[in-house]
């Protein structure tokens, strides 16, 4: 008897600790994701609405006449431009740098090799702030303030991670497949094009990603070499718009513009979740 | 592999990532002590000697001195919050037996570390906005008093830390369940079975088991603690109101490119690396002996 009532008291109690952390659990998701849902609440309601207070999470008369009003307020255009042209180009460039170094620090003997790996992947632990004041210098001496190129150029040298990254998911690749490849006559080029790449696709994929939104995200950089309004990225516009509107108090074309920046690096997300996730993991463990 | 050919194709293969690294990284890290002795001027495009002086003003500079509290203030908060409370929802998060809702809660976590730090900064302006933001509006539904937040010198930098959390804690969150999740059944079931309650196998077992992660988390949460939140910082607040949520990365900002100042924004990042430095030796200090690797 008093085993069986034990038993139920145990089941209640196992019961009551199940729900106290799916509220707990659900309660951080709520606090964590609300922000962005108002900001998408705020870009769909008319901008007269913005003003009244109100704690509703649909819009009244949804619109998208924000957007429309963004557009004309600041060049958002040029903005989402400048932003694909310096992400696309960094994570490129991290890429073409990083697949063919990560391919030696993996498969090849030289010497030197471990001293230089650990050159590269020491760069991880650098905050970049140290490097920023003689870089600022010799991107404004040799004539590229005020470029995308002195976005882009030193942008890709903090290729570490993706080295390291790589030359893990290379290790991967079976030694014999590569030797059978050299039996076949492949140079080292070629054994990397026909079978690393194509063997290690996911993890290619994962960091291309990974270096896109860090691209995408990037704050401190730009805003120190872009100047001109037209030639801002989005993520350094956005501070520039914030700072105008707060006289101007165009809250709903702010925010719309915000939805705008957050759309791809959400899609991206939506699409290669499993990609951009086991990227970040991978990072963490040892 | 790859014997003979292979060597010279291999230094080709490394050669532009150690080009790179050491042209953009290594060469300004130097530079940057020798530029913390000198004063460029921006429009003569001088240099002139100034020997220590830049440390010396910097130390004196009572704006120095709240950055570097408040920097302090950040790691001591946002470091330790950054761990426990991410680390919490991954053991919460490991008690779901669901799937797909384990994994619908990793990725709203998880959201806020793909948003940039100036689209988090100006949703959570709005959100701050003292006259019809959403915080102040929902606080006086509720019955609570409503704040100046961000134009509140006693709380503009609680504010920051706190958008600096939200935007920060799914990193590390996904990276716990992922090693909680990867800790060996038998050794949990060993545990189970000499009768330990949940928490003495988390303290015992799990979190001893997952140390080397806690150690990788607690080394870049420093570092995004001291580097990136300047973002947010320059978004929110500007470092205001009077300073009181600047930071060091924030005072060099300001010093470099709004008074033009390079000599002594340098010497400040030399102070940084330096902070950065020490911080990280005590964390390998720490791991030493208390990481246990399986």
């Amino acid at each position: 008897m008093s085993t069986t009532s034990k038993q139920r008291k145990g089941a209640a109690l196992h019961l009551a600790s199940r729900v106290a952390i799916h509220v707990a659990l659900f309660a951080a998701v709520v606090v964590t994701l609300f922000p962005l849902l108002w900001m998408f609440t705020t870009a769909f309601t008319p901008n007269e609405l913005t003003f009244r207070r109100n704690l509703g999470l649909l819009p009244a008369q949804p619109t998208i006449a924000n957007f429309v009003a963004a557009f004309q307020i600041q060049p958002v255009a040029y903005w989402l431009l400048n932003s694909v042209i310096t992400s696309v180009a960094i994570a490129a460039g991290k890429m073409l740098v990083a697949i063919p170094a990560a391919f030696a620090f993996a498969h090849f003997r030289f010497r030197g090799r471990d001293w230089l790996f650990a050159v590269i992947v020491g760069t991880m632990t650098i905050p970049y702030v140290v490097t920023l004041i003689p870089t600022y210098i010799a991107i404004v001496r040799l004539d590229l303030y005020n470029t995308l190129a002195g976005v882009i150029i030193p942008s890709i040298a903090f290729c570490g991670f993706a080295i390291f990254f790589l030359r893990q998911s290379f290790k991967v690749v079976p030694t014999e497949l590569l030797e059978a490849g050299v039996i076949d006559g492949a140079g080292p080029l070629c054994a990397l094009v026909s079978i690393v790449i194509p063997n290690t696709l996911p993890a290619i994929a994962s960091l291309s990603v990974l270096s896109f939104l860090s691209a995408w995200n990037l704050y401190l950089w730009p805003h120190l070499i872009l100047n001109d309004a037209n030639m801002k990225t989005l993520s350094i516009g956005l501070k520039l718009f914030a700072t105008n509107q707060e006289q101007l108090q165009q809250w709903g074309p702010l925010m719309a513009t915000a939805v705008l920046g957050l759309l791809p690096a959400l899609a991206i997300f939506a699409f290669a979740q499993r990609y951009v996730m086991d990227a970040f993991v991978h990072s963490g463990i040892k | 592999m790859f014997a003979l050919q292979g060597r010279y194709a291999a230094w080709l293969f490394v050669a532009p990532a150690i080009l790179l690294v050491a042209v953009f990284i290594y060469l300004p890290m130097v530079l940057n002590v020798g530029v913390s002795f000198y004063d460029w001027s921006v429009l003569r495009n001088e240099f002139t000697w100034k020997g220590v002086e830049n440390y010396l003003s910097t130390l004196d500079n009572i704006d120095f001195r709240s950055a570097f509290a408040n920097t302090a203030i950040y790691l001591a908060v946002l470091v330790p919050a950054q761990i426990a409370l991410p680390l919490l929802l991954a053991f919460l998060m490991l008690r779901v037996r669901n799937r797909l809702l384990v994994r619908a809660y990793r990725a709203a976590y998880f959201i806020p570390t793909i948003v940039s730090f100036s689209i988090a900064g100006v949703v959570w302006l709005w959100m701050f906005n003292p006259i019809v933001g959403f915080l102040n509006t929902f606080f006086e539904a509720i019955g609570l008093q409503s704040h100046r937040w961000l134009n509140d010198p006693d709380m503009a930098l609680w504010c920051v830390a706190a958008v600096a959390f939200w935007k920060g804690f799914g990193l590390n969150l996904i990276l716990y369940a992922a090693a909680l999740v990867g800790i060996p059944r038998e050794v949990v079931e060993a545990a189970d079975l000499d009768g330990a309650g949940p928490w003495t196998r988390a303290l015992r077992i799990e979190i001893p088991m997952i140390s080397p992660t806690l150690f990788f988390t607690g080394v870049t949460t420093v570092l995004i603690v001291m580097d990136e939140i300047v973002g947010v910082v320059d978004v929110l607040t500007e470092g205001g109101p009077y300073n009181s949520s600047s930071n060091l990365v924030y005072y060099l900002y300001d010093r470099a490119f709004r008074q033009f100042n390079f000599g002594e924004a340098a010497a400040v990042a030399t102070l940084i690396i330096a902070i950065v430095a020490v911080a990280t030796w005590l964390q390998f200090r720490a791991f030493e002996r208390y990481v246990h690797y399986q």
